[in-house]
């Protein structure tokens, strides 16, 4: 059997003083999996560079133990990186096998992430995965573990919640919105006072479809400055409400000691904006926004802490996601491991039968001219043969394919002694193209 | 045979019923996730089933009884139920949006409930009234009072998701209740679909007046009133709406007024008041 072997470290085990030496830049990755295979007999290799995260996927030659595979991915790392071996050994965490399959699928479901749930994980196994395959560092296995990961990553993010829910305060605000307007499309959204959250808030809802921004400031440059980021329409506000009529979602955000937009006023301008919905948003510390806003119909008024408790609960909801989520990762690892186990010992159960079938071949070859059979003789004798071989490797593949459905440790021994004994050429699957 | 098969077919709903009303309860709580959707399914498709059965119900009891099953009020409850079954398979085909059977199936259990619970099937309508007329203007009529019911459902989905969004410590994030804008969309859209048809039902109802000679007739009576009112409940809201801004909250109150005002018609008319429309 091919041990696989995973080295790695993340933002879980290690401080970004370790994550920093033991990363990898783009530039440095094909060369670095070819060196690995090349100096260090690895058959297989993929390597995953992220911010939070440093990964080794390998895969050795069969003829080596766990730990020997280990002790390369471990030299290999400390020599590339010139780390000294105590420190490896602090930060980093290595898996085996079914335990290193079971790890790969967790970091592509980003059950592994420091946000569970979120998307880019996926991206950034698949573009490491594929820098490695261009390279010829993925060979027969590692293409069908990262497959499934990818596959199980899908899975895992439609069957379970673990990656819906917003959580950061900008996508809850434009969750909300669309829990109120349905669609953005053709709606305004009204900017009062400037700050990064409010144009990051604004950016997101005009990339998902508002069409209108409106910039109210107290001085029109800062207003044009901000305006032009959104092709908005900027205003000078003084103290003069009227531009919310038009308004359907209000960022708020200034440096104003007191309310700016009181109740009395408002109610005015939902009057007068027919009571179409209005979702108002307000980060400002002190409040912009006075609180019973939220009493009048269709008005909808969420200060920063709301939107933080949206946020909390949604993380609070993936968490418990990701326990079931991990039910799946571990089936899968379950089934993967198990299918790659008798993908691997399919070569030696096919070598087996073709050299018997090759002795069967030339003795029935012989005899066949020694005793001039006719036709009908010479078929019965074939299948005869045939039959013989087939009921003595009966229990013998029957036994072999039970020890590694198991998960029987012993099968690796019975197949090396079948590859001994019988002296067979086994040779591995070619990779399916 | 056919009571057997009627029983089954309350059996289909009150399943439904229950199966519907569990998937709005169990919301998007996380540890539900997994069975929701099969419970989503079982109350579908079992609202499916038992539509097609009381849809087989309508042709046995008019083989049965030689003429349109509509001569008692037993018999015309279950058709009731069926109307309001079929419009909300209407909108589940256009929208998607089975949340809606949550509000609506209970409604239609109960009707059978009472349709199989007093069933008589004896033709309490005078002879000369049993006619294509009243096949027309039942017909319309019902369709009318199921539209509203739909209406009814989503001013109840409405004001669920208002309060959702205004008490802000839930999880908004499930995909049962649409947004404010789409129930209140389809809220009124299904008023203006109930009006347009009571409104047919009722001049189709004035027209058939017209022939009736054997049956005395009299303008004056309760259930035409409270229909006036009812349909004046729901066109002032229509106006109000166009002309005022009337949508969101106060539609979604309108359209639990007007069911009100439609069980009060139905029903209340029905059981407890002396009527020329009553099949007594």
């Amino acid at each position: 059997m091919h041990p696989i072997v995973s080295i790695g470290t993340s933002h879980h085990v290690a401080p970004i003083e370790f994550r920093e030496k033991l990363a990898f830049s783009e530039a440095q990755l094909t060369e670095a999996v070819q060196h690995l295979r090349e100096a260090y007999q690895v058959q297989e290799a993929v390597i995953l560079s992220t911010c939070n995260r440093v990964e080794v996927y390998a895969v050795a030659n069969s003829m080596r133990t766990n730990d020997a595979a280990t002790k390369m991915l471990v030299d290999f790392l400390s020599h590339y990186h010139r780390i000294n071996l105590e420190s490896l050994k602090k930060w980093t965490y290595i898996h085996h096998n079914l335990e290193a399959i079971r790890h790969l699928f967790r970091v592509t479901a980003s059950l592994d992430s420091m946000v569970v749930g979120e998307s880019q994980i996926l991206g950034q196994v698949k573009a490491a995965y594929d820098t490695s395959r261009e390279g010829g560092g993925a060979g027969t296995i590692l293409n069908r573990l990262f497959t499934k990961a990818f596959s199980v990553g899908k899975r895992i993010r439609s069957e379970t919640t673990i990656a819906t829910g917003a959580v950061s305060i900008s996508y809850a605000a434009v969750e909300l919105a669309k829990k109120i307007f349905n669609t953005l499309e053709g709606k305004t959204v009204a900017i009062l006072g400037a700050g990064e959250m409010s144009e990051l808030t604004a950016k997101h809802l005009v990339s998902n479809g508002v069409s209108n921004v409106i910039v109210a400031n107290r001085t029109y440059e800062r207003a044009v400055k901000v305006a032009e980021k959104f092709n908005g329409t900027p205003l000078v506000y003084d103290n003069n409400l009227d531009f919310l009529i038009d308004a359907d979602i209000v960022i708020s955000s200034t440096n104003a000691p007191d309310y700016l937009i009181k109740r009395q006023p408002l109610a005015n301008i939902m009057r007068r904006r027919r009571h179409r919905y209005m979702f108002l948003i307000d980060i400002a510390v002190p409040r912009d926004i006075e609180p019973d806003i939220n009493k009048i119909d269709h008005a909808f008024l969420y200060n920063i802490d709301d939107l933080e408790a949206v946020v909390a609960s949604n993380l609070k909801d993936r968490q418990q996601e990701a326990t079931r989520a991990e039910q799946i990762v571990t089936e899968e690892a379950k089934r993967f491991y198990n299918q790659l186990q008798i993908f691997q010992v399919n070569p030696t159960i096919k070598a087996l039968h073709q050299q018997f079938r090759e002795i069967a071949d030339t003795e029935l070859q012989a005899c066949c001219n020694k005793a001039s059979f006719t036709d009908q003789q010479a078929a019965a004798v074939n299948a005869m043969t045939q039959a013989i071989i087939k009921k003595l490797l009966h229990d013998p593949m029957k036994n072999l394919r039970y020890a590694v459905n198991d998960g029987d440790a012993d099968h690796a021994q019975y197949l090396q002694a079948l590859q001994e004994l019988f002296a067979l050429d086994v040779k591995d699957e070619k990779p399916e193209s | 045979m056919i009571n057997f098969l009627f029983l089954l077919t309350l059996l289909i709903y009150l399943a439904a019923s229950i199966f519907q009303t569990l998937s709005l309860a169990l919301g998007n709580r996380t540890e539900a996730v997994a069975i929701r959707s099969t419970i989503e399914r079982i109350a579908f498709w079992g609202t499916a089933i038992g539509f097609a059965f009381l849809t087989l119900f309508i042709p046995l009891w008019w083989l049965q009884q030689g003429h349109f099953p509509m001569t008692h009020w037993t018999d015309s409850i279950a058709f009731f139920a069926w109307a309001v079954t079929l419009i909300y398979l209407i909108i589940v085909r256009l929208t998607h949006l089975r949340t809606l059977g949550s509000f609506v199936m209970p409604v239609a259990f109960i009707a059978i409930l009472i349709s199989y619970s007093f069933a008589t099937h004896t033709a309490a309508l005078p002879e000369p009234l049993r006619n294509y007329w009243l096949l027309a203007h039942t017909t319309l009529i019902f369709l009318a009072y199921a539209a509203f019911i739909a209406a009814f459902g989503f001013g109840l989905m409405y004001l669920m998701t208002e309060r959702k969004i205004r008490k802000k410590t839930d999880t908004l994030f499930d995909n049962l209740l649409p947004s404010l804008g789409i129930s209140d969309e389809l809220g009124y859209r299904c008023t203006i679909l109930g009006v347009i048809l009571l409104t047919m039902g009722v001049i189709v109802g004035s027209l058939w007046t017209q022939y009736i000679q054997d049956v005395p007739w009299r303008w004056i009576d309760v259930k035409v009133i409270s229909t006036l009112m009812t349909w004046f409940i729901y066109v002032v809201q229509i106006g109000l709406r166009q002309f005022w801004g009337w949508h969101g909250r106060r539609a979604a109150y309108t359209a639990i007024i007007g069911f009100g005002a439609v069980l009060c018609t139905y029903a209340g008319v029905e059981l407890f008041l002396d009527s020329m429309h009553t099949y007594r």
